[in-house]
């Protein structure tokens, strides 16, 4: 008479897990792309679509990412070199703090931009981000899918699972906000 | 500013937006009113609408570039490396360049060893942070000292570390011109601090003679403890062989290292196998320096090493031995190997005192292309298990603290954990490991201790007390996964409050504890409570109140209320298959409900259900899992029932197959089949092999489980059925042990389970053999009174009994009280079971033998045909 005893729980593969995985492999090619290009001509204009099309192609053979979809990972590619970006802005705001006391701040109504500190725009940028999140995740989901991630706009209705139109009012709203903010936070 | 507010101010920016800027002001009036701030906000708004703006309209390209152009943190940067001050490079190797460093503030050397081009995500930073506070606790007098571990801005991970002046061990030895005692001593050395670190679980992984110094006093010092393992986790899983080779010095990997196999403590026995063949012979035992990879790769799979003795030539005395204690180290299977680096230390003072090595020249020829054997996957596995415990128990520490976006902070859960660790341990070993060590308990122990430390994080460590108590429980330590179950609930209650999810998995835990420990009434208001818990939760969340009533019903089951268990587990099969996909969930809730129609005999609808979880399982699972094993018991079964034995043992060798091989055979479940193997031998007839299976699983089971548990008394039963069965006047051996099964029965269930009343009725079986009828009727009677009210009437037990009763009675010669007892009992029966049942037959020919002494011939005759009806 035996009696089969229960054993263990639902072994359904965990979606956070891999999600994380995922993530940090994603970053650590765009990373190590971003590097590599830059390292053999310091004078080519990265372009950032171009870095996460480079690292899908890589990445798609990989078993890890086999179940997922094109449209996926550059959602998880925005989100990954947002924080590439943000990590490297970090690293040279340290840098300049050690010598250079002189803190640029940016000036977007002007459109002075070769001369700025992309450091300090791409921190500002990050906090205003965030907060974003915090009152209006969707929109700052957007907002990183097309501008870290190069998602045109049916590529975000589409991972976002909205309406294109939703895309280009959010979008509007998304960005006037963010640069009102930046510009409130200079002053 | 919040979401509501933000929204309030988007919608009149839109709104305003799509007006001409003639028409804005009187909006604007309109809907802000007196509010500045609001008013601001948008007007601040519709400015940036309306302007081109630097970074929006360009992109992230341009900056991008500028910001990722930038060479790299200067390496010496003098902030970037804390209280110490880099100097001068030392050596490069490896991933890394190591410099010489000295704390500023104390003055001191260090080592700090920088690892290049290896950026790190953020999540594995922390990771990598963790672990290396954990080797800071290698403390040895043979372990180079890591100090400290951190990475830079950018990522670029960096150690702090002794700093030892030596040379190579290899080198040191040539030099010296060392006696081969000499290098037996220095390795044996090497082995000491190997064999620390493997108490502590932590596995080296590139030991070679670079990493092996030796400084001019004669001691040695290992560097690089953990760092291999640490590269480890910085790459990705992507393209195994590349890892495999970037990261090792081909001449000391082993083969499963080659391989992308998991390590495990036989991984550095093998590197010290090298090791010691190079210190005796002088060089390596392979060559590989002219070799590509991919040679490399075949070479050290499959190439074996030349005998040291054949290397060195030359004549000496325990040549032998030396050559067996060099390539017993060196099985490509890890299995054949020494099983600690312990043995081999061992093994060196044998040598060195002239003794017998405890190893045995491998005379038969080995040949590669081996199974993963039980060791090696619990090896690694323990090995594992530290590493993940305490991996995560700082990475939630770590994390939740500074959990930045929405994504990371309430996503990151346990379950993970949770379902790792038992996956790990689902065919758990209460010994897992070579050396004393490294027992599994121990790790756990060593979890609950950092578990305990989690006091600020509530949630977090009623998660990690339920993984521990979840072990536990299926390692068998009940006491232990008592408390942690628990302390899990409480936190979490006290967290959550009522109607939660993790309340009600605590809960559910809990009950499914209780009834291991046959203690079903707590089981019962556990299951209750989880059942209460989760119905409340909103929304509706069917899988736990699935969880919740699989329990209940399991201890419907366990109390014997069939007929009420049945509907409570079809019920908790249909919540737990209204998720996508067969889950393990529903394959256990299906094998219960199997088991609930199996014990009321329903043995054709036990079958469909019992299959149905069997194909889940082995899609799941693969054919090797034990579960796939107790499904295939539990076909055996109604086989069984049915008297159909062939079948039935058929389906228990091949269940106990598995089992056996994922446990070992002295484990509580090789017992367990072990029992039902015997219960079908015994069917037919086979006793002394039966007898001889059964007496083992009784010794495992006693010592398991303690003289009274009812699985003691499952076996005790069957091995007092064939006491009687078997002819050989057994008889106060089988009353001895049904009296004990009796009494177990009674203790545990109490007086109704339908299991006393078997007990009963086998005991008065016994008394029918030694032809003390009056008292076997007695006890007859009584069975049958017990099974009545027990199952029911109809049941295939009661029908049973009363044939006996009713051959207690024919062999009194009280043919009229016999005709009731056995025609009822043979309708019964026949109804359900195959009618070769030897009870049926005993049936048919007491019913001949009533019906001929009652005068009436044509019913004798009807039943004295070969096939009934």
């Amino acid at each position: 008479m035996k009696r089969a005893s229960e054993r263990g729980g639902d072994r359904a593969p965990d979606a956070r897990r891999a999600l994380d995985e995922l993530f940090s492999a994603t970053y650590e090619e765009l990373r190590r792309l971003a590097y590599s290009v830059k390292r053999s001509d310091p004078s080519v204009t990265l372009n950032p679509t171009a870095l996460v099309n480079e690292a899908w192609l890589k990445l798609a053979r990989s078993p890890s990412f086999a179940s997922t979809s094109r449209l996926h990972f550059k959602r998880i590619a925005a989100r990954a070199m947002r924080q590439v970006l943000v990590e490297a802005a970090r690293r040279r705001h340290a840098a300049k703090r050690g010598g250079d006391e002189d803190v640029v701040f940016v000036t977007f109504a002007e459109g002075l931009d070769q001369a700025v500190s992309s450091g300090q725009e791409m921190l500002a940028l990050e906090e205003a981000l965030q907060e974003l999140e915090r009152l209006e995740p969707r929109q700052a989901l957007l907002v990183e899918s097309r501008f870290f991630g190069g998602l045109d706009v049916s590529e975000t209705a589409r991972a976002l699972d909205i309406s294109e139109a939703t895309v280009h009012r959010d979008w509007r709203a998304a960005r006037a906000w963010l640069v009102h903010r930046l510009r409130r936070a200079e002053r | 500013m919040d979401s509501a507010r933000l929204r309030h101010v988007q919608a009149i920016f839109q709104q305003a937006a799509d007006l001409s800027e003639a028409e804005r002001p009187a909006f604007l009036h309109i809907a802000c009113g007196d509010d500045e701030e609001l008013r601001a906000d948008v007007l601040g708004m519709l400015a940036a609408d309306a302007e081109g703006h630097s970074l929006f309209d360009r992109g992230v390209a341009g900056m991008a570039g500028r910001l990722l152009g930038a060479s790299p943190v200067p390496i010496d940067h003098h902030d970037a490396f804390g209280p110490y001050r880099l100097l001068r490079p030392i050596g490069e190797g490896g991933m890394g360049v190591v410099y010489l460093a000295e704390r500023k503030d104390l003055g001191g050397k260090v080592a700090i060893k920088i690892l290049r081009d290896a950026g790190l995500s953020p999540a594995r930073r922390e990771r990598f942070a963790t672990e290396q506070r954990l080797l800071a606790q290698l403390i040895h007098p043979s372990i180079a000292r890591l100090y400290d571990a951190d990475a830079l801005e950018d990522g670029t991970p960096w150690f702090v570390m002794e700093y030892v002046e030596g040379v190579p061990i290899t080198e040191y030895c040539r030099r010296r011109g060392s006696s081969l005692e000499d290098r037996l001593r220095l390795c044996r050395d090497v082995c000491e601090a190997v064999q620390y670190a493997h108490e502590h679980a932590v596995i080296h992984r590139d030991l070679k003679p670079s990493n092996i110094l030796v400084s001019d006093d004669g001691r040695v010092r290992l560097l690089d403890f953990g760092i291999a393992k640490q590269l480890d986790a910085l790459d990705q899983p992507i393209d195994q062989t590349q890892t495999a080779l970037r990261l090792m010095t081909p001449a000391y990997a082993a083969p499963e290292q080659m391989r992308g196999e998991p390590v495990g403590v036989f991984t550095d026995v093998y590197a010290l196998g090298i090791i010691l063949f190079e210190l005796v012979t002088g060089q390596p035992p392979f060559d590989l320096s002219t070799r590509t990879p991919a040679e490399a790769e075949r070479i050290i799979v499959e190439h074996e090493p030349p005998k040291p003795s054949a290397a060195l030539g030359g004549n000496r005395r325990r040549w032998a031995d030396l050559d067996v204690l060099c390539l017993t180290a060196l099985q490509k299977d890890p299995a054949r190997r020494y099983r600690s680096v312990e043995a081999l230390v061992r093994d060196i003072n044998h040598y060195l005192e002239n003794e017998p090595l405890e190893a045995r020249p491998d005379s038969v020829g080995y040949r590669f292309g081996k199974f993963m054997t039980r060791h090696r996957r619990t090896v690694a596995a323990a090995a594992v298990v530290f590493a993940a415990l305490a991996a995560v128990v700082a990475f939630y520490t770590v994390r939740l603290a500074r959990a930045r976006t929405a994504a990371e902070t309430a996503a990151v859960r346990a379950q993970r954990v949770q379902q790792f660790m038992l996956n790990l341990f689902e065919g758990g070993d209460k010994e897992a490991g070579p050396a004393e060590g490294l027992r599994v308990k121990t790790l756990l122990d060593r979890g609950v201790q950092e578990a305990q430390l989690l006091n600020r994080e509530p949630v977090v460590q009623a998660d990690l007390y339920e993984t521990l108590g979840s072990i536990y429980r299926t390692l068998g330590d009940f006491a232990r996964a008592d408390s942690l179950l628990r302390a899990a609930l409480d936190e979490r209650k006290s967290v959550f409050g009522a109607n939660d999810r993790e309340v009600s998995r605590s809960a559910a835990a809990l009950g499914l504890l209780r009834i291991d420990q046959a203690k079903l009434d707590e089981a019962e208001q556990w299951a209750r409570e989880a059942l209460r818990q989760a119905q409340g939760i909103r929304p509706t969340d069917n899988a736990a109140i699935g969880k919740a009533t699989f329990v209940l019903g399991k201890v419907l089951e366990g109390r014997g209320a069939y007929d009420k268990a049945i509907p409570v587990l079809e019920d908790a099969a249909k919540l737990q298959s209204s998720t996508s996909g067969p889950t393990l969930e529903l394959a256990a809730s299906l094998t219960e409900l199997a088991n609930s129609h199996f014990y009321a005999g329903h043995y054709d609808v036990a079958d469909d259900v019992n299959q149905r979880a069997l194909a889940i399982e082995r899609q799941l699972l693969g054919e090797r899992h034990p579960r796939v094993a107790d499904s295939l018991v539990n076909l055996g079964a109604t086989r069984k029932e049915r008297g159909q034995y062939r079948e039935a043992e058929q389906f228990y060798r091949e269940a106990l197959g598995i089992t056996e091989r994922w446990y070992g055979s002295d484990h509580p479940e090789t017992a367990g089949m072990l029992f039902m193997l015997g219960t079908v031998l015994s069917a037919q007839t086979r006793y002394d092999e039966a007898r001889e299976v059964l007496e083992r699983a009784l010794m495992i089971r006693e010592r398991v489980y303690g003289p009274v548990h009812p699985r003691v008394a499952n076996v005790l039963n069957d091995l007092g059925l064939i006491a009687i069965k078997d002819g050989q006047g057994h008889l106060d051996e089988a009353e001895a042990r049904f009296l004990r099964v009796s009494s177990i029965y009674k203790t545990v269930y109490g007086e109704h389970h339908y299991l006393v009343a078997l007990a009963v009725s086998n005991l008065a079986s016994v008394y029918l053999e030694g032809k003390e009828f009056a008292r076997a009727e007695q006890l007859y009677r009584e069975s049958v009174a017990r099974y009545t009210e027990a199952v029911s009437a109809n049941h295939i037990y009661t029908g049973t009994a009363r044939i006996k009763l009713g051959h207690a009675l024919v062999v009194q010669k009280r043919y009229a009280e016999a005709e009731a007892e056995t025609l009822a009992g043979y309708q019964i029966v026949t109804r359900q079971a195959s009618p070769s049942l030897v009870w049926v037959q005993t049936a048919r020919k007491d019913l001949a033998t009533i019906y001929d002494a009652l005068h009436q011939p044509e019913k004798a005759a009807s039943f004295r045909t070969d096939s009934p009806k």
